[in-house]
């Protein structure tokens, strides 16, 4: 271990531009066992593991980085998925720069270590060589419905299921994943990742009831009496519009059911909501990881032209900063600085953004830039497509009224810090709880909900 | 228990000592003449308060002064006949005179006279006087017939008997009750014995020998019956094992036959021990009862005080098998000691195995002995000596006055080994268990469980565990190393799952007795351990030597097979003898019912079954079972069966999860287990390499490597406590028993000191309820073990009070503007709000008065004076955080801290100076000119992360920087011993203080000591050693590198130290003396006020402020990788550090500000008000607060809180020195104009030459002035610490002899002795001369002591002989040795040449060879080193006029082949410069 002197930082290696853009295909290679050695030995050990509580899941990164520098891949891959329902997937798709390398010791002129591709290597080495997760056959009497099978929803399975409880997971679409299927193009998550966790949830006795929506096809009567504990994983699924007037158009769609189209198409559904932008101008409004999912995925889609709008500047972009690179890499153009005013339509058809120019304030006590609207600055990006990604809301779907879960002002379901909600047999977490955030802290909170469920019920 | 009030009036005694006597045996008045003027001169060894009158306590055991008492009795009408005894008693109550008379003639004794001893209480100092008693003698006679023995026997018996009757008298005491000696002891200065006892005016009082002794008591309160000799022991030192043998003297009194009483009478004499008696008092007892039982007066002395055995392959074998055979009954009272004893017909006197205490001898040719702790305290006709010696290590020397003969230690040897046949016996009825073992840790069986991962969990073993220390034992065979302090609860207020052994804490020894080394003087170490019974010690017998035996207390399943087969009926070996039985340490309910019926059963199967090996085994543990604390149902059996007198005969093995590391193994041997079989800690190894293949030998190496690591890891611990072997370590509770209740403590940890009694059985079980649950109910899926949190912080683990939390609020948002960052809110916040983690946590504020206006309070720059920086050596932190620190504390106006390892001098005198520089034990960099640049002076005596312990910096770290601080070279290992080598008791502290006090007049000294409990006694003892400061130092304090378990398991909280140090030295009226600081994780105003309350007047700061200045609480400070360039030397990663001065300025400002604002709000102006005021705190109201009793932390009693002095000013002027210094001033002041002064010196002229060398370091600092600028030539025998700190341009002509420490810290200049008799027969020189020298020449036409050129780092030197541990440590500089050597030659040797004359090649066996190698230098390629020993050989024979040099270089071409030149292993490039030859 301390090999940070000896070694630098690397990066997960990418696939090569030109073969990348032609399929949807994972961008990033999974490290090999010994890079993955060389890049965990960097690791200091720390006395205070800020990596480690830079992790909303409070991963051990210290302890498996240690069993991969010290060839004990077996105990790393046990460490890594103890406090992780699914770390293959969180290390692909985490902004690790924002969270445990953002917070690693190391990256203060040292360069921090690769946690994310390392997560990833242990467990996709350790499936390699025949490990799977363990779940308790210890089997326990209480039974508990999952409503969302999104990451919080899988996450709570997994933790119920590794105490033995009984789980089934009640999904309203055609495929379990939620977000992690649908959400997330397979160039940042490759699908079978996913399927892969949910077929071993099976295998250790879930049940899953796909297109099975509560309150349409299972009442909540039912769901109530049935269940000795409930977790709602809705997430929030409703995407934001800009509010400006034109983005009713027909050509302005809303990023996920963008996204959620072409990854059905992908997955070889026959479905009308497909988005053709093959030649098209694409202009995406947003600077989150979904903006970047979109753009990303316009390129693939054979966009003529993919244009990023973001009103503030590069530094203060949200989303993870490797996404913005690999989006610049594949071509995509970004325009920082400007706030959308209108939608400028010939009839129901968007021609493009009316745009505002904006600069950044002087930053406050907090450090944080104000945005400043540039007066007159006004100017038109024509656009054959537009691309609302702007963040999204929780539904709030009626069945929640009648099991008497109590909703807040933006509708999200209000819980206490262990995550029970006003109906004392209902848990609820992640986005439809907290609104939308990251799929690292939906996990941790279904993980913490379904702890808190299993207090309860033992 | 619980309240430790006696604490602050308890006390340590060190002292002057020594004997006189005629080997004829004739009685002369002269003889206590000289007895007395020795004890006079030696004066500056005991304490004078400040009337100069009293002390505390001298006296004088006596032979009987025959003609002396005849004349009084006769006086009296009394005509003593042939046999009579006489009583010399102190009594306040006249009417205890009467019922000893009634006990003397219920025993067959008739009282002829009762005389009032004359005194003249003119002598006395006001509280001498204040507790006088009457001094009466009683004689008496035999009333029938009766031999002299049984008369003698008698005399014994009654004073045992009126003793016990009289036991709630504490004025009643019995000096002495004998036929051949008396004591003339009391609360006296040496010079006014005399005066005070008209007796020993009278000429006709003549005495054949005395022994004598002065006192230095660590307490102001001294009791006339302290004083010392005792009946038939004086003693200089400390017995660190006295806990273990005290119990082991009760166990040992449970089966007692003797030649001389009847089982009646034995029974009246017990218990042998006087209870509440010092560590001194209970030896004396011990050596007495056996004495008076018959038991040969050497036997009886080395059994008590044996030479190391264990490990000295050079002794002979059958002197080992009489050690190895008392071994079996006889445990060694280890530590520091001189003795000297006699049972009226022998006198003698001896030293420990460490040869820690100084004992001198001459004799003379018109047949005197004298013995004392320093030469020159008789002045003597040099041509009258025919001897002068002194003891070395383990030795003794004895006088048999029937024969008037003198027997030395291969006398005295000669008679032990050939008394009776113990090698046959050995030979016939010894097992060692090793015998039986074909290999061990081969056979894994015992180590595979099904639920393993349950147990696991259940012992937390955790993740960590493993990780942290289990693996790196394995790997390494040793103890982990981390750094760091530790933040974390203590293991009572802890919300997680603590070990049962966090309870304790390790004891170590500070200032009153010295920790040893265990790795460079392993000789004297052993942990051999013997199974079977204690036998009667009073006879010699060859069934006696039954034993069956191991080399170390941690077995492995080979070895317990083996002892188990030995007790196991349905075994061929079994053996009745060794029977053994096992008890399964589970239960189901309630703690305390298993706990006694557990115990109950054992007794019975001791008592009924006659089972002698009791195995407690915790294997049962499973889903329904869980497990009673092994340490307590250890402690709890351990009493019973000493209630029940059948301990003798019981060896307690246990079979323990408990233990995987040696802190744990240590709780278990403490409180008594024989032995320990850890399978846990060989299951979590096995379960650990099983992933990792590894062969069945491999897997062997690692087992082995654990069970090593706990064996070196047991030494350590055994060894901070100055304690050398485990039979003395077993059963000694040495530890601090910390948040217990007083029923547990009562119950099982008996003797140990304890305090916030809190935590109940109840209590204890909750917890061991819950962890069950834990490991067998709630199952983690996927990583079976807990992830642990105890060492480094996890999220749910243990709370750490430096987490990530803490430390990014101390970091405070933006590194960019990391200038003007003022805003400590969130960090004021975490720590106000960090729930009952820490002892002050459980305090609030509860003043006494209205709040005031801020305008009112002190202003910050008043409250910054009061603010330190800890000591960080530059070394252990970067240059560059060093500076910065300093750079801070001095524009505020604090005091930053040196560290120990020396500081660059441009620095002195710039605003980047230290201006508290420090003293350790290595001395690096310790010169007269670094002493001169600080206004205050710190002598570190402990170190809060690892108390007891030396360090060790790699030879990687030593960079070219950090090699010039240390007077050293680059890539030279150092290490610091864990003593200071002139400080092994409270006498030695106070001559190191006068030394500093000669060499910078205008310091503050400072001793830095740890908290512990009973650190109060040692407070006050450093005050009265005339130190201005005293520190008290957490345990949790940080550190570059030490032990894990030491870091977590050694020292107290500092609220607990400073509260009872505080109240110590208000008990004693000492706190107006000196200055009280703490550290250890202060943070803010709160932390600062509170401590203020407990005492402190000023705080210092250290993880705190490396924080400040961008550590991150990484943990890897001993690795040299620092990441952001706090602690680290590496030139890449200092790039990186970011700390500035405006930002600790900024966060001192914060606290001091946050201080301002307390004492508004508490309605005080000033610090100095609230200081010592735990009135204004109180316990805040909480349920858990309730169960523990704060009472000894929050104690107030009445007196002074604050110092009142300027400074501490020894009772010894120097008004020599002085005077000279008038004289050479024109020297310092013109430097070109040489002097030369001749003058007459004695043993009372200590530190001689410092003064002068401080003066010059004054304006020249180590430059110094010319050769040869200041000559003075001396006559007589120079007193300690001659030529300590010498400067450059000294030149010191010795025309006698001096004492210990001769040239210590000497950087330049020359010191010469010449003896009148030289060669290596005679003493030029005492103990430890040279230690941490960092330049100059010493040359000593005579031998020396114990640890010569101890730490020299550059001095050029010639002796003619020395003692053992020669050139321990040293890291440059050349010795040569012209003569024998002792043993352990060299260890921890890693720079710096020697050169030894060894014509009768013997010199190899000496050498400690694991750093060093010896190598001829007659050959072609040594030419270089041949020339170089010449021309220092004649530049020697030109100073000396040596006879021994004349002759070697006479005869050089042959005698170079008796040379060896001994170097450290790897040093390639000696650094040999001729020219330093001339």
């Amino acid at each position: 271990m301390l090999n940070f002197t000896k070694f630098e930082r690397i990066n997960p290696e990418k696939r090569d531009v030109l073969k990348r853009l032609k399929d949807y295909d994972e961008v990033y290679k999974v490290f090999g066992k010994s890079r993955a050695k060389e890049q965990s030995d960097r690791c200091m050990q720390c006395g205070d593991p800020y990596c480690h509580t830079g992790c909303p899941l409070g991963n051990y990164i210290p302890a498996w980085l240690k069993q991969t520098a010290t060839k004990d891949p077996d105990l790393a891959f046990a460490l890594s998925n103890e406090t992780s329902p699914f770390p293959e997937i969180l290390g692909r798709i985490c902004p690790q720069d924002v969270l445990c390398e953002g917070a690693c010791s190391l990256n203060t002129g040292h360069g921090a270590i690769s946690i994310g591709a390392v997560e990833t290597h242990i467990s996709e080495a350790a499936f390699e060589r025949g490990l799977k997760p363990k779940f308790s056959s210890n089997k326990k009497d209480g039974k508990i419905a999952i409503i969302g099978s999104g990451p919080a929803g899988i996450s709570a399975a997994t933790f119920l299921l590794r105490k033995g409880y009984q789980v089934e997971m009640f999904e309203r679409a055609d495929r379990a994943g939620g977000l992690l299927m649908y959400g997330i193009p397979g160039f940042k998550l490759d699908k079978t990742t996913i399927e892969r966790r949910i077929n071993w949830l099976l295998e250790a006795g879930m049940k899953l009831h796909l297109n099975c929506e509560i309150g349409k096809d299972k009442s909540s009567e039912e769901l109530e009496n049935e269940f000795d504990g409930i977790f709602l994983g809705l997430g929030a699924t409703a995407g934001r519009f800009a509010g400006i007037d034109g983005e009713k158009s027909s050509n302005v769609y809303l990023a996920i059911d963008f996204l959620t189209g072409i990854q059905k198409r992908n997955l070889g559904n026959d479905n009308v909501d497909f988005v053709d932008v093959k030649d098209k101008r694409v202009v995406v409004i947003g600077g989150g990881d979904t903006a970047m999912d979109c753009v990303r995925s316009s390129v693939r889609e054979g966009a003529k032209s993919v244009k990023c709008l973001y009103r503030r500047n590069e530094a203060n972009m949200p989303g993870s900063k490797k996404e913005v690179v690999n989006s610049k890499e594949e071509g995509v153009d970004f325009v920082f600085n400007v706030s959308p005013k209108s939608i400028k339509t010939d009839g129901n058809l968007a021609l493009g953004v009316e745009l505002l120019t904006t600069s950044m304030s002087e930053p406050d006590e907090s450090g944080r830039q104000k945005v400043v609207i540039n007066d007159g600055s006004e100017y038109l990006e024509e656009a054959d497509v537009i691309i609302m990604a702007l963040g999204f809301s929780p539904e709030a779907p009626a069945f929640l009224k009648s099991l008497n879960v109590k909703t807040n002002s933006w509708g999200g379901i209000e819980t206490n810090a262990s995550f029970k909600t006003s109906n004392a047999k209902i848990y609820a977490g992640g986005d439809c709880q907290r609104g939308a955030h990251l799929a690292v802290t939906a996990a941790a909170d279904g993980r913490d909900a379904a702890r808190a469920i299993i207090q309860t019920l033992a | 228990m619980g309240c430790n009030l006696d604490l602050l009036t308890s006390f340590k005694d060190n002292c002057g000592f020594g004997l006189v006597a005629d080997m004829k045996n004739r009685q002369s008045h002269k003889n206590l003449e000289d007895a007395i003027t020795s004890l006079e001169r030696m004066m500056h060894r005991g304490a004078v308060a400040a009337d100069g009158k009293t002390g505390d306590g001298s006296g004088l055991l006596l032979s009987i002064p025959e003609y002396f008492m005849r004349k009084v009795a006769s006086k009296e009408g009394v005509d003593l006949p042939e046999t009579y005894g006489i009583a010399m008693i102190f009594a306040k109550d006249l009417s205890d005179i009467d019922t000893f008379e009634e006990f003397c003639e219920s025993n067959d004794l008739k009282v002829v006279l009762r005389r009032t001893v004359p005194v003249d209480t003119d002598a006395l100092g006001a509280q001498a006087l204040a507790s006088l008693p009457n001094i009466i003698q009683v004689f008496v006679v035999p009333n029938t017939l009766m031999s002299s023995k049984r008369f003698d026997a008698m005399l014994y018996l009654t004073r045992k008997e009126c003793e016990h009757k009289l036991i709630d008298k504490k004025d009643f005491y019995i000096p002495t009750f004998s036929s051949k000696v008396i004591a003339y002891k009391g609360l006296i200065m040496p010079t006014h014995i005399k005066h005070f006892y008209v007796d020993l005016r009278d000429e006709d009082f003549k005495i054949s020998f005395s022994l004598f002794h002065q006192r230095f008591s660590t307490n102001t309160l001294p009791q006339w019956k302290l004083a010392q000799p005792f009946r038939a022991i004086a003693h200089n030192g400390e017995i660190n094992s006295v806990e273990a043998n005290r119990f082991n003297v009760e166990i040992k009194s449970e089966q007692l036959k003797s030649d001389i009483f009847s089982d009646e009478e034995i029974a009246k004499l017990l218990p042998i021990l006087q209870v509440g008696s010092s560590d001194s008092a209970s030896l004396d007892n011990m050596f007495e009862f056996m004495l008076a039982n018959g038991v040969d007066f050497f036997k009886a002395a080395r059994s008590l005080v044996p030479a190391p055995w264990q490990n000295a392959p050079h002794m002979d074998a059958d002197l080992r098998a009489f050690y190895e055979y008392t071994a079996t009954a006889m445990e060694a009272w280890d530590g520091p000691a001189a003795v000297s004893l006699t049972d009226g017909r022998h006198i003698g006197c001896l030293i420990d195995r460490n040869g820690l205490r100084p004992s001198k001898y001459v004799i003379t040719k018109d047949d005197k002995l004298y013995i004392t702790s320093e030469y020159g305290t008789l002045t003597l006709d040099e041509d009258n000596i025919l001897e002068r010696g002194r003891l070395q290590s383990g030795e003794m020397i004895a006088l048999d006055l029937k024969h008037g003969k003198v027997l030395k230690e291969d006398d005295i040897n000669d008679y032990l080994k050939s008394s009776q046949y113990y090698s046959k016996w050995l030979n016939e009825d010894m097992d060692y268990i090793q015998e039986y073992i074909e290999d061990s840790f081969l056979n894994t069986n015992d180590y595979i469980f099904d639920d393993l991962e349950k147990k696991q969990k259940y012992f937390n073993i955790t993740y960590e565990a493993i990780d942290q220390m289990i693996e790196p034992m394995a790997k390494d065979g040793k103890e982990p190393v981390g750094s760091m302090g530790d933040d974390t609860p203590l293991a009572c207020f802890s919300k997680v799952n603590r070990n049962f052994s966090d309870f304790f804490k390790q004891k170590f020894a500070q200032v009153t007795n010295p920790p040893i080394d265990p790795y460079r003087e392993k000789v004297v170490m052993s942990l051999e351990t013997g199974f079977g019974k204690i036998h009667n010690i009073l006879t010699e017998q060859p069934e006696f030597a039954k034993r069956l035996k191991t080399t170390s207390p941690i077995l492995m399943k080979e070895k317990f097979d083996i002892l188990y087969s030995f007790g196991y009926n349905q075994s061929p070996r079994y053996d009745s003898y060794y029977k053994n039985e096992t008890f399964s340490t589970t239960f189901t309910t309630d703690l305390k019912a298993s706990l006694v019926k557990l115990s109950a059963k054992v007794v019975k199967a001791v008592k009924e079954d006659k089972v002698s090996i009791v195995i407690l085994d915790d294997r049962d543990i499973c889903e329904s079972n869980k497990l009673i604390p092994m340490a307590m149902a250890i402690g709890y059996i351990n009493h019973q069966l000493l209630k029940e007198e059948v301990r003798h005969s019981v060896s307690i093995v246990s079979v323990s999860g408990e233990v995987y590391d040696p802190h744990m193994a240590a709780v278990l041997i403490g409180f008594g287990a024989t032995a320990i079989y850890p399978y846990m800690m060989y299951a979590t190894t096995v379960a650990l390499y099983k992933r990792k293949a590894l062969s069945k030998y491999e897997l062997q190496r690692v087992l082995k490597n654990t069970q090593k690591a706990v064996n070196a890891g047991l030494l350590k611990i055994m060894s901070k406590m100055g304690i050398c072997t485990v039979a003395s370590y077993r059963n000694s509770g040495l530890f601090d028993i910390i948040g217990l209740s007083d029923e547990i403590t009562e119950d099982c940890f008996e003797g140990a000191y304890t305090d916030l009694a809190g935590l109940t059985y109840a209590d204890i079980e909750a917890r061991i309820e819950k962890s069950h649950i834990n490991a067998y109910i709630d199952e983690n899926c996927m990583f079976p073990l807990d992830l642990g949190g105890f060492y480094k912080y996890t999220n749910g683990g243990e709370y750490h009070d430096y987490g990530p939390a803490t430390t990014k609020a101390m970091h405070n948002k933006s590194a960019s503007k990391k200038e003007d960052i003022s805003d400590f809110d969130s960090l004021k916040e975490l720590v106000e709000n960090r729930d009952k983690k820490f002892i002050r946590d459980f305090f609030e504020f509860n003043s006494d008065k209205g709040a005031i206006d801020l305008s009112a309070v002190e202003s910050k720059e008043d409250i910054f004076k009061r603010f330190a920086s800890a000591a960080m050596s530059c070394g252990s932190i970067s240059p560059e955080a060093h500076e910065a620190v300093a750079e801070a504390m001095n524009t505020i106006g604090g005091a930053s801290n040196s560290g120990e390892g020396g500081e660059d001098p441009k620095r002195f005198n710039t605003l980047k100076n230290s201006k508290i520089k420090q003293i350790a034990s290595g001395r690096f960099g310790v010169t007269p000119g670094y002493l001169r640049s600080a206004e205050e002076l710190q002598i570190k005596v402990a170190q809060g992360a690892k108390p007891g312990e030396g360090g060790q910096l790699p030879g990687h770290k030593v960079t070219p920087l950090i090699a010039s601080l240390r007077h050293t070279v680059a890539g030279v290992t150092l290490i610091s011993p864990p003593p200071h080598h002139d400080i092994y008791s409270i006498e030695d502290l106070a001559q190191l203080i006068f030394d500093l006090k000669q060499i910078n007049p205008l310091a503050k000294i400072t001793v830095k000591l740890v908290s512990s409990i009973g650190v109060g006694t040692i407070a006050a003892g450093v005050a009265k050693a005339y130190a201005d400061k005293i520190i008290i130092s957490g345990g949790d304090g940080g550190t570059g590198a030490a032990p894990l378990t030491s870091l977590k398991h050694a020292g107290n909280a500092w609220e607990m130290g400073l509260s009872e140090a505080h109240n110590a030295l208000k008990a004693n009226h000492l706190r107006e003396s000196v200055h009280v600081q703490t550290d250890g994780g202060l943070k803010t105003g709160m932390d600062v006020v509170k401590a203020a309350m407990l005492g402190a007047e000023s705080y210092a700061f250290g993880t705190a402020a490396l924080t400040l200045l961008g550590c991150k609480i990484l943990r890897i400070c001993h690795t040299n990788k620092c990441s952001v360039g706090v602690a680290t030397q590496d030139e890449n990663l200092r790039d990186h550090f970011e700390g500035t001065v405006e930002r600790l300025i900024s966060y001192f400002t914060f606290i001091a500000e946050d201080v301002r604002n307390i004492l508004a709000s508490l309605g005080y102006s000033r610090i100095e008000e609230i200081v010592g005021r735990s009135d204004l705190l109180k316990v805040i109201d909480d349920d858990f607060a309730k169960k523990f009793d704060f009472q000894n932390i929050l104690r107030r009693i009445d007196g002074i809180d604050t110092c009142q002095k300027d400074s501490n000013d020894p009772f010894d002027d120097n008004k020599y020195e002085k005077e000279l210094l008038k004289k050479v001033h024109r020297t310092i002041e013109n430097p070109n104009s040489p002097i030369k002064v001749n003058t007459e010196i004695s043993n009372l002229n200590r530190s001689f030459g410092t003064l002068i060398s401080g003066e010059i370091a004054r304006f020249y600092g180590d430059s110094g002035l010319p050769d040869n600028s200041i000559n003075i030539n001396l006559k007589g025998i120079a007193g300690q610490s001659f030529g300590a700190f010498l400067s450059k341009g000294m030149t010191l002509h010795l025309d006698g002899a001096a004492n210990d420490y001769v040239g210590k810290g000497m950087n330049g200049g020359k010191i010469i002795i010449n003896p009148k008799h030289q060669g290596q027969e005679f003493a030029g020189g005492g103990n430890t001369c040279l230690y941490g020298a960092t330049g100059g020449k010493l040359y000593i036409r005579a031998s020396v002591g114990e640890r010569f050129a101890v730490r020299n780092s550059g001095c050029i030197s010639v002796v003619e002989g020395t003692g053992d541990n020669p050139c321990e440590y040293m890291t440059g500089g050349i010795v040569v040795i012209l003569g024998n050597t002792g043993i352990n030659f060299g260890a921890g040797m890693t720079g710096g040449i020697a050169f030894v004359y060894d014509p009768e090649k013997g010199f190899v066996d000496k050498m400690n060879q694991e750093l060093i190698e010896a190598v001829r230098i007659d050959t072609d390629d040594t030419e270089r080193e041949r020339l170089y020993l010449k021309r220092l050989l004649l530049d020697y024979l030109h100073e000396t006029e040596s006879e021994e040099a004349d002759r070697i270089l006479q005869n050089f071409r042959a005698e170079i082949r008796n040379f060896w030149m001994v170097k450290p292993k790897n040093m390639t490039v000696l650094p040999l410069d001729p020219d330093e030859g001339d």
